[in-house]
């Protein structure tokens, strides 16, 4: 069975999944789980956060008092997210819950929470998968609730796309050699969120137009 | 094979140590229709376009999971092929929508990553292993989706260890053939990268009769540099370029080839267990016999028959120790937490720890046994 590659380097990835992710985001993405924490969390609040990883938004929420769920389909990130929450705060109301995205309907019945959070978590989903997810994370909020994706996306300018390439390749390349870390572009971000039911969905840019932080929420009324 | 078949092999062979991904999701082959089976594979490009060419002339839908675009076995060992990833692509590609039946064909190499009762219990299929090469799946199918015992155990002919050379050699070979042509020129240089070549050939064509494990596997190394030293020494002999500065640049090249094939050569084959997670610690799969009841779920995903029922008994036994791979596939699959990893020291890997890291670092995971094994009460 191989293992330079895919074993012995990708391995250890989870514990350098944040400096890969620092490097990537040119050291703005603290700022962003904070950004997208500041959106939802709220002492007493049930938040859910996809694909949580090493814990970046999650922590964030918890921080603010939330009482959070973070779900990953990787025990290394996990196990990295236990770590920084028994490190950081005296008493984290967070659950860390070994569960893909997809399986978010057998654990949870409709309505458990009052936000839902994801952060560079979608742009490792297939278009298919992002449907679905966003089918289901609409029947897991409470009507009012909201949902807030933070993402990488293409800039809407075919110049400053390719531009975008360009610039990031040496950066690209270096952080995977390093931390075995990546992160893609998702397109229709804001689209795939309206196409979904979600209602008020508003799409805020970051960066140089390629990140963005897409909210939208469950209609007061829907069922 | 065709034109741009030739193109996708060269470009799947070469790059086969990096992922190489392609779209997840459903795909038709043949004219698929309700009853036609579902055969599930991971995004590795050269995986699935060897799929379709296994099953041309079959009506077959092939589902497609994320394994982040590498091959199933690595993806499986390394934990990115996993339950979650067949649980999220038969969600999300509506393939229920299409067929009336719930059987999944999985790959039999992907059971260090899946479990089986997981899937179950999430979706209501009833995943079961195909056979270990694709090449056997259209007799899988003739013959009622039941592979051949011969067909559970993996095999390695010379065509697929020619690849694995070419993999090997032509980054050695492209990296060795720069170097020595900015020191000596290029008639230096291309008796060194051809060397390589055919070292490597040589040693991936007869790897069934050469001690590649074990304490003699640097003999074979140290001989693979030696006999590509004197083949190249001749070489540059009969260009004229025999000077001793080139003669040692060729001898370090020789090295350092060897040296680099050392490290883990064999843990890039489907044949032999990989040498750096037991570098300094050996370790094996143990049986902890009063907790098996003999529900063979390992003898069906061992890939080199090591694990056989012993019927009278009621009871597996660990019939081929010597031929294990250690890939961890039976101990993610006992029911009873049967098998688990022993290292020399005493130390063990127990089977909840293997299927939450699956074999990633497992030395690091190696702890001291708690208490004695279980006794039938």
């Amino acid at each position: 069975m191989s293992t330079y590659v895919y074993m012995k380097v990708l391995e250890s990835a989870p514990e350098r999944y944040d400096r890969g992710i620092h490097r990537l985001s040119g050291g703005t993405i603290a700022s962003i789980y904070e950004r997208v924490a500041e959106r939802v969390a709220a002492p007493g609040r049930r938040v859910l956060d996809v694909g949580c990883g090493t814990g970046g938004v999650a922590l964030a929420c918890a921080a603010r008092g939330a009482r959070v769920v973070g779900i990953d389909v990787n025990p290394g990130m996990l196990s990295v997210a236990r770590d920084k929450a028994a490190r950081r705060l005296p008493a984290p109301d967070v659950d860390w819950i070994e569960l893909g995205a997809m399986e978010l309907e057998d654990r949870f019945a409709p309505g458990s929470f009052d936000a839902v959070t994801s952060c560079l978590a979608f742009s490792e989903l297939s278009p298919d998968e992002r449907r679905y997810v966003l089918r289901v994370a609409l029947r897991l909020l409470h009507p009012g609730g909201s949902l807030v994706i933070a993402d990488e996306v293409p800039p809407r300018r075919r110049a400053a796309r390719v531009w975008r390439r360009v610039r990031r390749l040496p950066v690209v390349f270096m952080t995977w050699a390093l931390t075995q870390t990546s992160t893609h572009p998702v397109g229709g971000l804001a689209d795939a969120v309206r196409a979904a039911g979600f209602a008020d969905v508003v799409e805020e840019r970051l960066g140089r137009d390629d990140f963005a932080i897409v909210s939208g929420r469950r209609a007061a009324g829907a069922s | 094979m065709s034109v741009s078949g030739f193109a996708g092999w060269l470009r799947d062979t070469l790059l086969r140590l990096a992922p190489h991904a392609t779209a997840t999701g459903l795909r038709a082959v043949g004219r698929p229709g309700p009853d036609s089976p579902v055969v599930l594979t991971g995004n590795y490009t050269l995986t699935v376009r060897r799929l379709v060419e296994a099953l041309a002339g079959r009506d077959a839908w092939l589902l497609v999971a994320d394994s982040r675009g590498i091959n199933v076995w690595c993806a499986a060992g390394g934990g990115h092929l996993t339950h979650h990833d067949v649980i999220a692509v038969l969600r999300s590609s509506g393939v229920g929508e299409r067929v009336r039946h719930r059987r999944l064909i999985l790959p039999q190499l992907a059971a260090t990553g899946i479990e089986r009762r997981l899937v179950r219990e999430a979706t209501g299929w009833e995943p079961r292993w195909g056979p270990a090469r694709l090449e056997d799946l259209p007799e899988f199918f003739d013959r009622h989706e039941r592979p051949r015992k011969a067909q559970r155990a993996m095999r390695f002919p010379l065509w697929e260890r020619l690849e694995m050379a070419l993999m090997w050699a032509w980054p050695m070979a492209l990296g060795a053939f720069l170097i020595l042509t900015l020191a000596f020129g290029h008639r230096v240089a291309t008796v060194g990268a051809g060397v390589i070549v055919l070292g490597v050939g040589a040693v991936f064509a007869g790897l069934p009769w050469l001690p590649v494990t074990g304490g003699r596997r640097w003999l074979m190394y140290g001989g693979l540099a030696l006999v590509t030293l004197a083949a190249g020494g001749e070489g540059l002999l009969a260009l004229g370029a025999a000077r001793p500065a080139a003669l040692a640049g060729l001898a370090a090249t020789c090295a350092l080839a060897a040296g680099i094939l050392s490290l883990d050569l064999t843990g890039t084959t489907p044949w032999y267990p990989g040498t750096i997670n037991s570098f300094r610690n050996h370790f094996d799969v143990e049986l902890v016999e009063d907790r098996c009841t003999g529900a063979a779920e390992c003898v069906q995903v061992c890939p080199r028959e090591v694990l056989a029922m012993d019927g009278p008994r009621r009871k597996v036994v660990l019939a081929r120790p010597g031929a294990c791979i250690r890939c961890g596939a039976c101990i993610v699959q006992c029911p009873e937490d049967a098998l688990r990893f022993r290292f020399s020291d005493g130390r063990v890997v127990e089977p909840g720890t293997v299927r939450s890291t699956r074999v990633n670092l497992l030395g690091r995971r190696a702890v001291p046994l708690a208490a004695p094994p279980r006794t039938p009460s």
